[in-house]
């Protein structure tokens, strides 16, 4: 079945959006755990595994790699509402901010949008190709 | 960070970003000459860049190195990407793509005026 590119069109935009986040929240991650794990090892840690889910989003995209892309941002899903509530929740653990603290605030709300819009557009292009 | 210097950037990033923005309303692709228009912004980065070394070796400020280069190098990725894309994409979604490119130099620029402690 032939599909359409998850790289082409508004598929380069979300390539773009999520480009930029894997790039913000890996630095962020890497620099975190790197001078101040002790602080807040969990906040940390998690902007790290953060950082890696939107590399791996941006490469299976960017690629047209489906299965991975529907894996990678559905995780993206699932961490940004579970850390969003936690760190709403569950203060104590959450003393620095992360990508997805309060669901992403710190960065315009994109990284609560993002993942709708990332399986909205796996799915329209996962249609066969039509005519238009 | 040389504050009229970072208003160059981000007056600049607001023009391309207009133009890039009437560029998807008019369904558009990225012409050559936006291209150059991002060329002068870049040319304005290095030279920020090359200012904040000189500044960071001399005056010794408190900034964290890391951050501040980090923010730097990042900054100077963006609209080279974008270029590339702009080939790439004949569509009005390399306009797009631009406009956020636009944005995220601009906004980074505001960052990297915290990081070096001016607002």
């Amino acid at each position: 079945m032939k599909t359409r590119s998850t790289a082409s069109g508004p598929g380069r935009l979300l390539v773009a959006v999520y480009g930029i986040l894997a790039l913000a929240a890996t630095a962020r991650g890497l620099y975190q755990v790197a001078t101040k794990l002790h602080e807040a090892p969990v906040a940390y840690l998690l902007s790290l595994a953060a950082g890696l889910v939107y590399i791996v989003a941006t490469i299976a995209l960017a690629k047209d790699w489906r299965t991975a892309a529907w894996w990678a941002v559905s995780i993206e899903l699932v961490g940004v509402l579970t850390v969003g509530v936690l760190s709403l929740t569950v203060v104590d653990d959450f003393p620095d901010e992360t990508v997805w603290s309060a669901f992403g605030q710190g960065y315009g709300y994109i990284p609560v949008i993002l993942p709708f819009l990332g399986l909205l557009w796996l799915w329209r292009t996962g249609r066969p190709a039509e005519t238009t | 960070m040389i504050v009229p210097l970072a208003l160059l950037v981000v007056g600049l990033c607001a023009v391309l970003g207009a133009w890039a923005l009437w560029f998807v309303v008019r369904d558009r692709a990225v012409v050559l000459r936006q291209l150059w228009g991002g060329a002068v912004v870049e040319a304005v980065l290095v030279v920020q860049a090359i200012v904040a070394g000189v500044l960071a070796a001399t005056q010794a400020p408190d900034v964290d190195g890391v951050l501040l280069w980090g923010y730097v190098l990042t900054q100077l990725l963006i609209l080279p990407i974008a270029a590339a894309w702009a080939f790439a994409e004949r569509t009005r979604w390399s306009s797009v793509v631009l406009l956020v490119g636009a944005l995220t130099v601009a906004f980074l620029e505001y960052r990297l005026l915290q990081i070096w402690g001016t607002v």
